[in-house]
């Protein structure tokens, strides 16, 4: 069902993705030894959360994300012959992301198009160009690529090496859209609790 | 220590940001849709993958913000502030205002303040100004209510009804046997299995915006006005109702609430600054024509009132003033 496959993504993108920087954190506990890589255990993690069937039934998605990291961790480090696990505190314990809005958020979110641009600005030059028509004036890639003498194949190129460093710095900040997922899970536990 | 999954990895999201691009082309064909969806469907890595470059795509959206009023595009508009004297945005942020903290006041309240008044037959859930809820339903419908809103939930046997009262709320509904039904002052709305969101507007009408499934508009005699499918939008008013199609970039947009945000694409500052009002105690208030029609494109958190005037003073010959019981006055620069 397509639907349901919408319905499921965007629940990953509403619920999940924002967690990225505090998962990266986390993950670090894991890879003291060196033995595990934070990236790829933060993107084997969301691979499993995109494909968990139960979702709609998670009431906190944070505590649900780390244990399945660790899961995964742990599991690795079996796989390699570490058996010794140091002791992890435990998730429930753990505060994944920024799950009490206050008024420091909001200098958080004020400063995200600064954050933004100063990311943009670091871009190598070209493709710094390129991003900047593309994102802050919206020409099409056919308009840019005339405008700056390169193929529509080289602008697309362009565009997506752009994306992938931008992506990976924005999952380096943790966002607003994290005030979000904190208060989101509270109140729907909370109002479970009375339904 | 490198270790061999590490190429993989980059290659998946490489190969994600690549498709985001495309599919962002305005020629993106029919095929490309095709090939996309075996890609994304081989692995639930690639699909993951996927979401997160297309997420940080569409955040980076927010960037249209700084966008000139006019003149020609600029490739160099952000080239880092020491090559020449670009256009910058200011270094720090001196915005530590003490409304801009009350705004952020507001959501906590809002937050901690349960506001869902339960009687044994009718329970209501209720926002306050600024606070968004989510709220499941017993048979898993999910209900998220905007700031200042009201919802009165009437589950009987046989029977699901809600209430919105006031506000705006988006049904995720569950399919079920029986008809979801959303009272309004305007008529019925009988979803099945849909998502769509509610909003009575200041001009007592009842806005619909239907995202998935099948809705039908009743009113208040009973009889259907209007059937309404997905991307579709109505207006509900003293019985008669008014049906367009819309595109799904335009349903994102009136959504963004559901992230916190305003987006805004062409919106007059009138309209801009009618949706910031209904999301902050602080008001915006508009002195002269030529500054309400303004139009502005940009993504902004519903309770950074800051940084939007920020944008539009940036951006345009306005000028701003904060009387002394916190309005914002936005008038033409003299």
């Amino acid at each position: 069902m397509s639907n349901a496959d919408d319905a499921r993504r965007a629940w990953f993108r509403r619920e999940i993705l924002p967690l990225e920087p505090g998962l990266r954190a986390y993950a670090r506990r894991f890879s003291r030894s060196g033995a595990v890589d934070v990236e790829d255990l933060v993107h084997e993690t969301f691979a499993r959360l995109i494909s968990y069937e139960n979702w709609e039934s998670l009431t906190n998605a944070p505590a649900f994300a780390s244990r399945v990291l660790k899961n995964i961790a742990v599991d690795q480090r079996r796989r390699e012959g570490i058996v010794a696990i140091e002791s992890v505190a435990d998730v429930e314990a753990l505060s994944i992301g920024v799950d009490q809005p206050g008024p420091e958020l909001d200098v958080l979110w004020r400063d995200e198009l600064r954050l933004l641009a100063d990311i943009v600005a670091q871009l190598p030059e070209r493709l710094r160009q390129v991003f900047t028509l593309r994102k802050v004036y919206g020409l099409s890639h056919k308009q840019i690529a005339d405008r700056l003498g390169l193929s529509v194949s080289t602008v697309e190129k362009h565009l997506a090496k752009s994306l992938r460093i931008c992506s990976d710095e924005l999952a380096r900040h943790p966002r607003t859209e994290t005030i979000k997922t904190g208060a989101s899970w509270r109140a729907r536990r909370h109002l479970d609790g009375k339904t | 220590m490198a270790r061999a999954s590490s190429p993989r990895r980059e290659d998946i999201r490489q190969a994600a940001a690549e498709w985001v691009i495309r599919l962002a082309a305005s020629g993106a064909a029919p095929e490309d849709q095709a090939a996309f969806a075996a890609w994304r469907d081989a692995d639930p890595a690639h699909e993951a993958a996927y979401e997160r470059e297309a997420s940080a795509w569409v955040e980076l959206d927010r960037l249209r913000a700084l966008r000139p009023g006019d003149g020609l595009p600029d490739p160099d508009l952000l080239a880092p502030i020491r090559s020449t004297s670009r256009r910058s945005i200011p270094r720090t942020a001196p915005w530590r205002r003490p409304w801009a903290v009350a705004a952020g006041f507001v959501l906590v309240v809002g937050l901690v303040t349960t506001l869902a008044v339960s009687t044994f037959t009718s329970p209501a859930y209720a926002t306050a100004l600024g606070e968004r809820r989510v709220v499941v339903l017993p048979d898993r419908t999910r209900m998220e209510l905007n700031t200042n809103s009201k919802v009165v939930v009437r589950y009987r046997r046989g029977q699901r009804e809600v209430e919105l009262v006031r506000g705006e709320a988006v049904f995720e509904v569950a399919a079920d046997s029986r008809p979801f039904i959303i009272a309004t002052p305007d008529g019925h709305l009988t979803a099945q299995g849909a998502e769509l969101a509610v909003r009575l507007t200041t001009g007592d009408e009842a806005s619909v915006v239907v995202r998935q499934g099948k809705v039908s508009a009743t009113n208040a005699a009973g009889r259907e006005v209007a059937s309404l499918t997905r991307a579709q939008t109505a207006l509900l008013n003293d019985g008669r109702a008014r049906v367009r199609a819309v595109d799904p970039g335009e349903v994102d947009r009136r959504l963004a609430w559901r992230q916190g945000a305003i987006a805004l694409d062409g919106q007059s500052l009138a309209e801009a600054s009618a949706e910031f009002n209904r999301y902050n105690v602080q008001k915006i208030v508009l002195m002269d024509e030529a500054t309400a029609s303004l139009k502005l494109g940009g993504y902004f958190r519903t309770s950074d009132i800051d940084g939007f005037v920020r944008a539009v003073t940036d951006v345009f010959p306005v000028s701003a003033e904060t009387t002394p019981d916190g309005e914002i006055r936005l008038r033409q620069a003299s």
